[in-house]
């Protein structure tokens, strides 16, 4: 456990000082402080606006950090030879790869950490609305888990593919993973699709991973939407995506073992 | 001594489109002896660092067999006697030398920073705990390289081109902090091409070239066998016959002939020869054989037998 | 040369990984899915809209979150079609708008508005086969807003100005508005219930309400002391006003005394009150018609209603429609058919009125054999004075001609209803009607050689000043 805690650690602090991911979330946070300005695009519903805009610029920063933080990862290492420099040691290559995923996760949480800072002074100290800031920051912690997920999909992948098309490979999985339910639905639900198609759709959706369970923005935004007992909603997606994530990492063990670096 | 690496026709291959299987490493028969200091010679993709990664268990071989200090490779054990210094290596730029020695020294769930203290001044880096590795020229880069070897103690450390790219002042430091390794007992693997530090630090080398150990052994007596110039002018006709000299190693100067001879040959026969046949000796050098000539001559021959084929 | 535990290893968890494969497509199937059944559209789940109505890529950026952004721009942008008339042009957005951002209250309310009253022909009438639309807009706008009446007041407001029929959907809607909390912010929108439960005939309740509302006003009035806004003050007025107004008429046509069982036949609202309808309907060149005719109630303030449709419209019912019946929304109206309608303003008891549909084609397609020329007349949109004829119901309304006061059109109503069929060759005077004058009219109909087609001059001729 102690070498993947210091590789953890060290992937972390990495991970932090990365310029690109710095970059990625200055502007992220500085939209996130804008964004009360956008209400003059609806008098009216000035907070839905605002609502809708701050979780949608938490959510597709926090993909996008999720994705350039972990594509890259495993490659530096074996390009930069510090992979060597550990796994002589006594690591196991799983250790490394464990290392490495929760170091992720961790620069993510605390990148998102920041974000939700952000929010939660924009809607408890500026707009006087504490609990909106606190119902909003339940919506970005599913959005840590659906990005957990993410970061061991594109950890699995870096395994075995380039970064540049790992890169596009899972923001791929990423969009029909957020659509997939929606549009499989919708196809399901179709009476006049072929039943070819709908046996693929069924295939696809409930084999690629279902990121759409985690945007729960859509009811913070729509108090209407009704989840059934939302509680025991919340721990079953969260023990979808940590089983999702075990596998994704199960299967990049299996092949990082088997990878001549 | 018991040998610190043993392998027996240690192969490597890998699937090439245009060639079909292709031995990186072939039929590999390495032996380092415990204590000692071993050079590990070849050319760009010989397969040095193909070599050094099977003995570090991290990539598995496609043949034969190994041993690092008794343990079979692939054994995970050895990762806590062993260490290793990739070329041009890369530490998290953000560290500083000690956060660095605490990160490597973690991953041996090692905490002693009074170890780690006495590392940093014995890699004289002691004054620049505070800077951070980006900080770091690369000379110093290489020096922590070294310290973070050390952090476990370990019996056998594999060095890949520790040299490489440093200034001479650098080259001497690292030289130095090699050879007292050698005084603690470790035994060091070090594959590179600079030849002349190797010939400085080490005591046996093996030459490999195009994934075959072309030559291995003693450095002594590998370099055995040096050359005498004779300048030798007015030589008369049956001198030639009379010493039954090769003509390949007489060359005609302005100034008269040149012979070039073995250090083993006769040259005090040959100098009776020139005098008898009213020649005179203008100038007798002798030059001692250098790594570098048996490199370039055990490599050359290779590729000369390779393109016969 | 792997060490063999460590295939043994692997293979434990390859098992392990296709284990928990099928456990996640189980557990995401049963344990996850089904709780939520998000709403993506502002529809309601089953009328599938999600497929229809948006693009992928508009899909796309609506599920990467922004929607709400993305609706704000567009609505910024459809004011620039506003302006420039450009009305077409504003559906889509309209549309597209309210899917992306179900809460923008002001989309829907001018969405409805727009395409109840936008859509004219070069007469002003405007085109009435969009208001199933406008409903929709409305009933969907406020099933997504239910947490404010505005919606819900919009729809009844449309129902009641624009339909001006069927007023119990216009006070089922306003019941709707007026019992979200939110609409004692601006208490004067209360009085429209009471308005409409009038015109629905529910009287009793009309009063209640105006009790109920005035009681509010005067808690509001009270407790505004300094009398800084005046609009309370002006709000309790009014309703005051309307409120003795209502018992005036309450008293003068009969109700508490019909209530007490008590003779009516000192009342006005008592038969006969003969409104001698005639008409006569000349096609005067190819879609336009000349509608004359004679109606015998007061000087000012009638309006009958006249609708020229297809004789099989959907949902049409006589002088009307069931505009709500359809369940679609849609906002392409039913192109190949014909709905018109006007009014037919009653001046010194004649109309006459000259309905030109030749400009607009798309509007008064004609695609089909048969139809109807409708004349309708419901007391309980006729202004006080008459209504205090007829009565509430149009209980003294009567004809010469019996068969058109119907009671079957409009539930407890007595209302004024005449139909002539046309036929497609008459109105566009083709083939039999090709250089023929195309002429219909009612028994009842009396000729006469004065003008009253110009409707903005002349003194009515009211009782006293010179007229009957």
């Amino acid at each position: 456990m102690k070498p993947i805690i210091a590789i953890a650690k060290a992937t972390v602090g990495e991970a932090i000082r990365r310029r690109v991911l710095l970059i990625m979330l200055f502007i992220a946070t500085i939209l996130l402080f804008v964004a009360p300005l956008l209400g003059v695009l609806s008098q009216r519903s000035e907070q839905t606006v605002l609502t809708g805009f701050v979780l949608g610029i938490v959510q597709l920063s926090s993909a996008v950090i999720a994705i350039t933080l972990t594509v890259y990862m495993l490659p530096n290492e074996v390009e930069r030879r510090t992979i060597y420099t550990i796994l002589s040691k006594p690591v196991q290559r799983y250790q490394f790869l464990l290392g490495k995923y929760l170091g992720a996760i961790a620069a993510l949480g605390l990148m998102m950490g920041l974000m939700s800072c952000v929010t939660l002074v924009e809607f408890g100290i500026i707009q006087h609305n504490w609990g909106k800031g606190i119902e909003l920051l339940q919506g970005i912690g599913m959005f840590f888990v659906q990005m957990s997920l993410l970061a061991s999909v594109a950890m699995c992948l870096s395994t075995f593919i380039a970064p540049l098309v790992n890169f596009f490979l899972t923001g791929g999985i990423y969009l029909i993973g957020t659509l997939g339910y929606a549009f499989f639905d919708s196809f399901n639900k179709n009476p006049n699709a072929p039943g070819f198609s709908k046996a693929l759709a069924w295939f696809v959706s409930t084999i690629l991973p279902n990121f759409a369970s985690y945007n729960v923005q859509n009811k913070l935004i729509n108090p209407d939407s009704v989840i059934v007992d939302p509680v025991q909603y919340h721990i079953n997606a969260v023990i979808y995506g940590v089983v999702y994530i075990t596998i994704m990492l199960i299967g990049g063990m299996l092949i990082f073992d088997r990878r001549e670096v | 001594m018991a040998a610190a690496i043993e392998t027996k026709k240690l192969t490597k291959s890998y699937k090439s489109k245009a060639h079909g299987m292709v031995d990186v490493v072939s039929q590999l028969d390495l032996h380092v002896e415990e204590g000692e200091i071993f050079g590990f010679l070849g050319p760009n993709g010989a397969g040095k660092t193909t070599t050094i990664k099977m003995l570090l268990s991290i990539i598995e071989p496609s043949a034969g067999e190994g041993y690092v200090l008794g343990k079979e490779l692939g054994d995970f054990d050895v990762h806590k006697i062993i260490s290793y210094v990739p070329e041009r290596p890369y530490y998290y730029e953000y560290m500083t030398g000690m956060e660095i020695l605490k990160f490597y020294g973690s991953l041996f769930g090692i905490t002693d920073t009074a170890r780690m203290d006495m590392l940093l001044e014995k890699v004289n880096l002691h004054r620049d705990k505070t800077k951070t590795i980006s900080q770091f020229s690369k000379g110093m880069q290489q020096r922590i390289g070294l310290a973070q070897a050390l952090i476990n103690d370990p019996k056998l450390l594999f060095l890949d081109e520790p040299t490489g790219g440093l200034d001479p002042i650098a080259h001497r430091e690292i030289r130095d902090l090699i050879l007292g390794f050698r005084e603690e007992g470790r035994t060091v693997f070090i594959s590179s091409h600079e030849l002349s530090e190797v010939e400085l630090i080490c005591d046996r080398v093996a030459i490999i070239n195009h994934g075959v150990i072309a030559r291995q052994g003693k450095l002594t007596e590998l370099l055995k066998g040096g050359r005498v110039e004779l300048s030798v002018t007015g030589v008369q006709r049956g001198f030639f016959e009379a010493m039954k000299l090769n003509d390949s190693n007489i060359h005609e100067t302005a100034s008269g002939l040149l012979f070039d001879v073995p250090e083993e040959a006769d040259i005090n026969s040959i100098i009776d020869g020139v005098r008898a046949h009213k020649g005179a000796i203008t100038g007798v050098v002798p030059r001692k054989k250098r790594l570098e000539d048996l490199f370039v001559e055990t490599v050359n021959a290779k590729n000369q037998g390779d393109n016969r084929i | 040369m792997a060490h063999p535990s460590k295939s043994g290893i692997r293979k434990k968890l390859l098992s392990l990984g296709l284990c928990l494969v099928g456990f996640q497509a189980l557990w995401g199937t049963y344990m996850v899915y089904p709780r939520w059944s998000r709403n993506y559209s502002p529809v309601q789940q089953g009328k599938d809209l999600i497929s229809g109505s948006l693009s992928a890529d508009q899909m796309l950026f609506a599920l990467a979150g922004f929607r709400e952004l993305i609706a704000g721009i567009l609505w910024v942008r459809a004011d620039s079609f506003f302006e420039s008339g450009n009305y077409d042009a504003i559906l889509p957005i309209i549309r597209l708008v309210t899917f992306l951002d179900p809460h923008q209250i002001d989309v829907y309310a001018t969405g409805m508005w727009h395409i109840g009253y936008n859509f004219t022909d070069e007469e002003q009438r405007s085109d009435r086969r969009y208001l199933p639309s406008a409903l929709a807009l409305g009933k969907e706008g406020s099933s997504q807003n239910s947490n404010t009446y505005e919606l819900f007041f919009e729809t009844a407001w449309l129902w009641y100005h624009k339909i001006d029929d069927n007023y119990d959907r216009a006070v089922g809607w306003m019941e709707k508005a007026d019992s979200v909390a939110d609409i004692k912010l601006l208490p004067a929108r209360r009085n429209l219930l009471s308005r409409l439960y009038e015109r629905n005939g529910q009287i009793d309740k009309a009063l209640d309400h105006w009790f109920t509302v005035l009681d509010a006003a005067e808690v509001s009035y009270q407790a505004d002391k300094e009398r800084r806004d005046y609009s309370i003050r002006q709000n309790r007025d009014t309703i005051e006003n309307n409120l003795d107004n209502l018992l005036i008429r309450m008293s003068q046509r009969g109700h508490f005394a019909s209530k007490e069982g008590r003779s009516l036949d000192d009342y006005d609202v008592m038969p006969p009150f003969d409104v001698g309808f005639g008409v006569k309907v000349t096609v005067t060149a190819e879609r336009v018609l000349r509608i004359q005719g004679n109606w015998d109630v007061l000087s000012v303030g009638t309006r009958i209603r006249c609708i020229l449709r297809d004789a099989d419209y959907p949902n049409a019912i006589a002088g009307g429609a069931i505009w709500d019946a359809g369940s679609d929304m849609s906002f392409e109206p039913p192109r190949d058919q014909t709905y018109m309608m006007d009014s037919l303003f009653v001046r010194n008891q004649r109309f006459d009125k000259t309905v030109d549909m030749s400009r607009d084609p798309t509007m008064y397609p004609f695609t089909k054999e048969k139809y109807l020329l409708e004349f309708y007349y419901n007391p309980r949109s006729a202004p006080h004075h008459i209504q205090d004829k007829f009565g509430w119901n149009g209980e003294g309304m009567t004809d010469k001609t019996t068969t058109n006061i119907r009671t079957d059109i409009r539930p407890g109503q007595r209302c004024f209803y005449y139909a002539i069929e046309l036929t497609r060759d008459e109105i566009l005077l083709r083939k039999g009607s090709r250089g023929k004058t195309v002429t219909k009219k009612s028994d009842s109909y009396r000729e006469t050689k004065e003008d009253y087609s110009n409707t903005d001059t002349g003194k009515p001729d009211l009782p006293g000043q010179g007229g009957q």
